[in-house]
């Protein structure tokens, strides 16, 4: 349906709220601005099935028909190697992860569930797999049906019913806030329109990533080099850290383990991050950490 | 025999008579925040499709364009307050029927608008005559009802246009059109009744087509100090126009937002600079200088 032209949004799902007219959002000992990584952890499919819809073009050398060898093993390598990396990283620098995670991964890695939860991360739902995302192609029983396995499978593996959803490749359908409330999710992450969590219907809240903050965006769809990358991860907390005085800030970021825990490029996410951490008034929290504390106390 | 679409004589910049702009100026200097709304699920009218990633909804790319009314304009403005920039906006025009306090945020530093169509997710491209008449005449309206002002001019929504365009600009009383890439000057443009100009916008200084991929906000600094910097050079013998298209979506990214102060920076310390907009710059032209610039290129014609 095309848009009306009357005040406010074009959707239904959450209010207009120009940022300049709120009132001041506080942190938790007045931090200015509060961290949350997501670490995304996806499964790629060896042979998708037919009828899914993917957005994704990212690893190996975009895709090429099956079998593709180069891309299925690039995204693997998250899973093997660069996920320890990343998280070493987390750790060293007193960082909890949220870990994006998809009901494949769940079910076909449990080492990597015990470990994540062993290193107190929160795991929220990522869906099915890096090859599958909602889209409005799905009828309403196929999408509640593909929302419904992906928490049960992640309650299942993990036990607990994840709170978080963040979408595969920020997709979704015209329903989905609607049927991820019904799923019992909290909150969800792929609304990339602000620096604050904001409520949006159904009791949902929304935890806003910064889509350019996103090393799969910025790095494998845009090109950017990792030393750029690092350096507009400082810029922007710079500029927010600055703007967080007069009302709270949140920089979610959310980290590709295949890619940004490349041997390479590891340093430069240790050194932008280290930067982020070294300043007073950053408040690094987990997702559910952030939403809990944005549902009781937001102006 | 000159070549399609023959809306603009040729006309070599050397061979010109001299723009002098209202009080000497090198550079007439406009920037042009395009204040956009990209529908949730536009319906594609024509060969253009608004969300090419995904079936609609595409939440990411709506989401990311939507950040920069909530978030990147009041950035940008904060910048171009502290620069003291009357802008001259490229406008959705129902911006200003989704979003009060944008509209009232300029309406209260009184800058220039010219429509970018009602939409970024309606083009015009498919529109019959009677279509693009109309269009043209809620552009005006609309904009009258919601700022008061005359609309003057035109960067197509999402730079779409017909053939008939400039014409039918024309006729509704329009006197710019800046989808033309191809000077550093205002130049005529053919139509069948009335006057209209081009003045010059930029597709390369500008932050959309730059950060779509792998260029960064140090580049486009660099790039907008370089051309201004040259452009002020010539400007000495001609006036020259200079343009900085901007999105709040992209330039108000906490990231970016310092490149933009480094530009402006860069520029203000300068002087012989006129700090306008397409709304004047085409007045001015079409004043001083339209009348000439069709005789003088009649010398060109093939």
């Amino acid at each position: 349906m095309p848009a009306e032209r009357r005040e406010g949004m074009d959707h239904p799902h959450h209010e207009w709220s120009p940022i300049s007219t709120r009132a001041k959002l506080s942190w938790p000992d007045d931090a200015k601005v509060a961290l949350c990584v997501i670490v995304t952890l996806e499964h790629t499919e060896w042979k998708p099935p037919e009828d899914s819809f993917s957005a994704d073009q990212a690893g190996g050398l975009g895709v090429r028909p099956f079998p593709d060898y180069p891309r299925f093993s690039h995204r693997e390598y998250g899973h093997r190697v660069g996920i320890f990396r990343v998280l070493d990283v987390l750790d060293r620098l007193g960082i909890k992860a949220t870990v994006a995670m998809d009901s494949q991964t769940a079910e076909g890695y449990p080492y990597l569930v015990k470990h994540c939860l062993g290193r107190g991360c929160e795991i929220i739902a990522h869906g099915i797999s890096g090859s599958q995302m909602i889209s409005g192609n799905m009828s309403t029983a196929e999408e509640a049906e593909f929302i419904r396995s992906a928490v049960d499978v992640l309650k299942k593996a993990t036990g607990t019913a994840p709170k978080g959803w963040f979408g595969t490749d920020y997709g979704e359908s015209e329903r989905t806030p609607a049927l991820l409330a019904q799923a019992g999710i909290d909150y969800l992450c792929d609304w990339v329109n602000d620096e604050q969590p904001y409520p949006m219907k159904d009791g949902l809240f929304s935890l806003p990533a910064m889509l350019e903050m996103d090393d799969l965006f910025t790095m494998s769809n845009r090109r950017v080099t990792i030393d750029r990358y690092a350096q507009s991860i400082k810029d922007g907390f710079d500029v927010m850290h600055r703007d967080g005085a007069k009302n709270g800030r949140l920089l979610v970021i959310n980290l590709h383990p295949w890619l940004v825990g490349q041997p390479f490029r590891i340093g430069y996410l240790e050194d932008a991050l280290s930067h982020i951490m070294g300043h007073e008034g950053v408040w690094a929290a987990t997702g559910s950490g952030i939403i809990d504390w944005y549902r009781d106390n937001r102006p | 025999m000159s070549l399609p679409p023959h809306r603009v004589d040729y006309s070599p910049i050397i061979e010109r008579p001299p723009i002098k702009w209202p009080n000497g100026e090198r550079v007439a200097l406009w920037i042009a925040p395009n204040v956009e709304h990209y529908e949730y699920m536009p319906v594609q009218y024509g060969p253009r499709d608004p969300w090419p990633r995904t079936p609609y909804p595409d939440v990411q790319q709506y989401s990311y364009r939507d950040y920069g009314n909530r978030v990147g304009f009041w950035r940008m403005l904060e910048v171009l307050d502290q620069y003291k920039i009357r802008a001259c906006v490229s406008l959705n025009l129902a911006v200003l029927e989704h979003f009060p306090e944008i509209r009232d945020a300029m309406v209260d530093r009184d800058w220039d608008y010219m429509s970018h169509g009602i939409y970024n997710t309606r083009y015009l491209y498919a529109y019959t005559e009677a279509e693009e008449r109309e269009f043209y005449r809620d552009n005006i309206a609309t904009l009258k009802r919601q700022t008061g002002k005359q609309l003057k001019g035109m960067l197509g929504p999402a730079i779409s246009g017909t053939e008939r365009t400039p014409d039918l600009m024309s006729e509704a009383g329009l006197i710019y059109h800046t989808d033309w890439m191809h000077d550093d000057q205002p130049v005529p443009i053919n139509v069948q009744s009335g006057k209209l100009v081009s003045v010059p916008y930029s597709i390369e200084l500008n932050d959309s087509p730059l950060f779509r991929v792998n260029y960064e906000a140090d580049y486009f600094a660099d790039i907008c100090k370089r051309q201004f910097d040259q452009l002020y050079k010539e400007g000495a013998e001609s006036g020259r126009v200079m343009c900085i298209a901007l999105h709040p979506f992209l330039i108000g990214q906490p990231h970016r937002i310092k490149y933009l102060d480094e530009i402006l920076r860069h520029i203000t310390s300068h002087d012989g600079i006129w700090y306008t907009t397409a709304d004047e710059i085409a007045d001015y032209y079409i004043e001083n200088y339209y009348d000439q610039a069709v005789i003088h290129a009649q010398q060109f014609k093939a």
